[in-house]
């Protein structure tokens, strides 16, 4: 099977300070993939290179075997949406017209939506539930109905991949538990996925794979039952000794709580 | 899974209701001004009845030869110079407040206000009476200054190929301030014992003098070009509200983008400063207005702001040749005096929906 993005002996730092020298992974059309790591470990970053917003320094990213650098925006964003963490907005834009910015890559310089954009605007807030808040404005939404509106816009794209930048962030448990519902239909619809997640807790049963960044080795791959044990969250997430017992406590609960 | 859709229908899409009202508002719009048009042709120190301008419109019956001298050589190029400075400030003020994000921006946001005002000083103070294709020295110079001072201000705020928006409204505030003041020194050099100054004054709050045919013909151009130019940058304007990197991640070249907006933007302004001097406020409501019944997206926004702007400036300059006839107040200050409240009331009422 071919990958549909591929990650080539990536390096990338910022001026300040280095954060990948070889990253090497690749996501399949089926993924769905949890990243993790501490705050500052280059989730984000690794979001924006998948989705071409940064080129690496060194190595490759490739989107379908064709090098990231070599697509223009507009033909990376047909395939690959990338769902920001915080969007601003400075006018009241109803969710109708949030949405239909994802129809911006398939657009023509003086033409507006024909059919088949306004059919895949539609479909992305039937999936996403958020057919019924089109007429509201996009500034009043509360956090979950905001989230779920965010992607929307992403799915408008008809993406392959969705890059989505803490998906669960400023959710309540019952609003998160919906976004787990809806991560898990998009599975269904065969778009991948690749989310940074903080809460650790919210991911088993939910994302089949986890890639884990820590600060000084190469990240690692593997399933949730492999890399979120306590050993190793200990060392990526450099706790300090007496943490340990409150980890092992929480992650029990939690756990418990998400079965 | 995904809860049941409820309200979703099958293609046809799209909140009809929003868009059914855009297009009863051009509607209304157009037939308004037209009607304005014809009120306004009647107006003035020799009346002429509405019922025979439309009758003569029609082709039913004639005007007098006094009447059709006064309408075709006076009132009906001071009207269309109306319509098109109104509709031009008007539009470019939309453009520049999608540009910068900013509520207050206006078409002089980016210094062209401050570069008029050196040139018109120049042009009253030292080059009186040159004239090209009847736009005299003060309105030539002032649309160079205008363009001169856009071009300066980016290029003040331009690093490395990029140019951040909060760079360009300051540079742009700074150069328009500093450049404003010029007119204090050149003052100075006022040969007519403060004749100069009135005129000044009088352009600085926005007079739309008496043009000539050929004069309406160069702004019209103008105006053509600049509002096709704007049709493709309303929906990348939606676009860039969602900010700068997630507009690049959709495909929208963001500089190429700022760019055509300035340019378009500063096209449009300079001809309207080129025929009515600095008019003020009429940029900046217009939009405001319209966005408060339309709601904030550009595509909507453009034609309806266009006929909007046409219109308000119309009744302003009308009101301003015939409030004190025959003597004439500058329509700036009209604009100022009937946008400024109406503004404030619709602030009041709809708070909210300016921009949140």
């Amino acid at each position: 099977m071919r990958p549909l993005l591929e990650f080539d002996h990536v390096g990338f730092g910022y001026a300040e300070r280095n954060l990948f020298s070889d990253l090497n992974a690749r996501i399949f059309s089926h993924d769905c993939i949890a990243l993790v790591g501490r705050n500052g470990v280059g989730k984000t970053t690794l979001l924006r290179l998948a989705a071409g917003i940064l080129a690496p320094d060194s190595g490759d990213v490739r989107l379908n075997h064709k090098e990231l650098r070599s697509l223009k925006h507009r033909e990376i964003a047909r395939s690959i949406a990338f769902v920001p963490q915080n969007v601003e907005i400075p006018f009241s834009f109803t969710v109708e017209q949030f949405v239909e910015q994802g129809r911006t890559p398939f657009l023509k310089l003086f033409g507006g939506l024909n059919t088949a954009d306004r059919e895949a605007m539609e479909r992305a807030m039937a999936l996403t539930d958020t057919w019924s808040l089109r007429s509201r404005a996009f500034n009043e939404l509360s956090g979950g109905e905001r989230q779920r509106v965010k992607i929307a816009l992403g799915l408008a794209q008809q993406p392959q991949l969705l890059l989505l930048d803490e998906p669960m962030q400023h959710l309540d448990i019952g609003r998160q538990f919906e976004m787990i519902d809806l991560i898990a239909s998009l599975r269904h619809e065969g778009i991948a996925i690749l989310a940074s997640m903080h809460d650790l807790a919210l991911i088993d049963g939910v994302f089949p794979s986890v890639w884990l960044l820590s600060q000084d080795e190469a990240m690692r791959q593997g399933s949730p039952q492999e890399l979120l044990q306590p050993e190793v969250i200990e060392s990526a997430f450099n706790f300090l000794p007496h943490h340990r017992s409150m980890l092992l406590e929480r992650t029990r609960n939690r756990m418990e709580l998400v079965q | 899974m995904v809860r049941k859709v409820t309200g979703a229908r099958a293609s046809t899409g799209r909140s009809e209701a929003p868009e059914r009202r855009q297009h009863w508002l051009l509607a209304f719009l157009a037939a308004l001004l037209v009607l304005a048009m014809l009120i306004a042709s009647g107006m003035g120190a020799v009346p002429v009845p509405v019922r025979l301008l439309a009758r003569s419109a029609l082709g039913m019956s004639q005007l007098s030869a006094d009447q059709s001298t006064i309408l075709f050589s006076i009132r009906l190029p001071r009207i269309i110079a109306a319509v098109l400075v109104g509709s031009g400030l008007s539009v470019s003020g939309l453009l520049f407040q999608g540009l910068f994000r900013n509520p207050l921006a206006d078409p002089y946001v980016i210094g062209s206000s401050g570069g008029a005002v050196l040139g018109a000083s120049l042009g009253v103070f030292l080059v009186p009476a040159v004239s090209i294709a009847g736009f005299g020295t003060t309105a030539l110079l002032a649309f160079a200054g205008a363009a001169g001072s856009i071009v300066l201000v980016y290029w003040l705020a331009s690093v490395n190929g990029r140019t951040p928006v909060v760079a360009l409204l300051l540079a742009g505030f700074a150069v328009s301030t500093m450049l404003s003041y010029s007119s204090y020194f050149l003052e100075v050099l006022d040969q007519d014992f403060g004749q100069g100054m009135h005129i000044l004054s009088s352009w600085l709050h926005g007079t739309i003098a008496q043009p000539t045919w050929p004069q309406l013909a160069i702004v019209a151009g103008m105006l053509v070009i600049g509002l096709a130019g704007s049709v493709p940058l309303a929906r990348r304007l939606n676009t860039l509200a969602l900010g700068e990197e997630y507009a690049t991640h959709l495909g929208i070249s963001v500089q190429q983008t700022r760019v055509a907006v300035i340019v378009i933007g500063s096209v449009l302004t300079a001809a309207a400063v080129a025929l009515g001097g600095l008019i003020s406020f009429t940029g900046l409501i217009v939009p405001h207005i319209l966005r408060m019944i339309l709601g904030p997206d550009h595509v909507r926004l453009l034609p309806a702001t266009a006929l909007a702007g046409a219109l308000f400036l119309l009744v302003a300059d009308t009101a301003a040749r015939t409030v004190i006839a025959p003597a004439e107040l500058p329509v700036g200050v009209l604009t100022a005096f009937i946008g400024g409240p109406f503004f404030l009331y619709l602030l009041r009422k709809a708070r909210r929906e300016v921009m949140s």
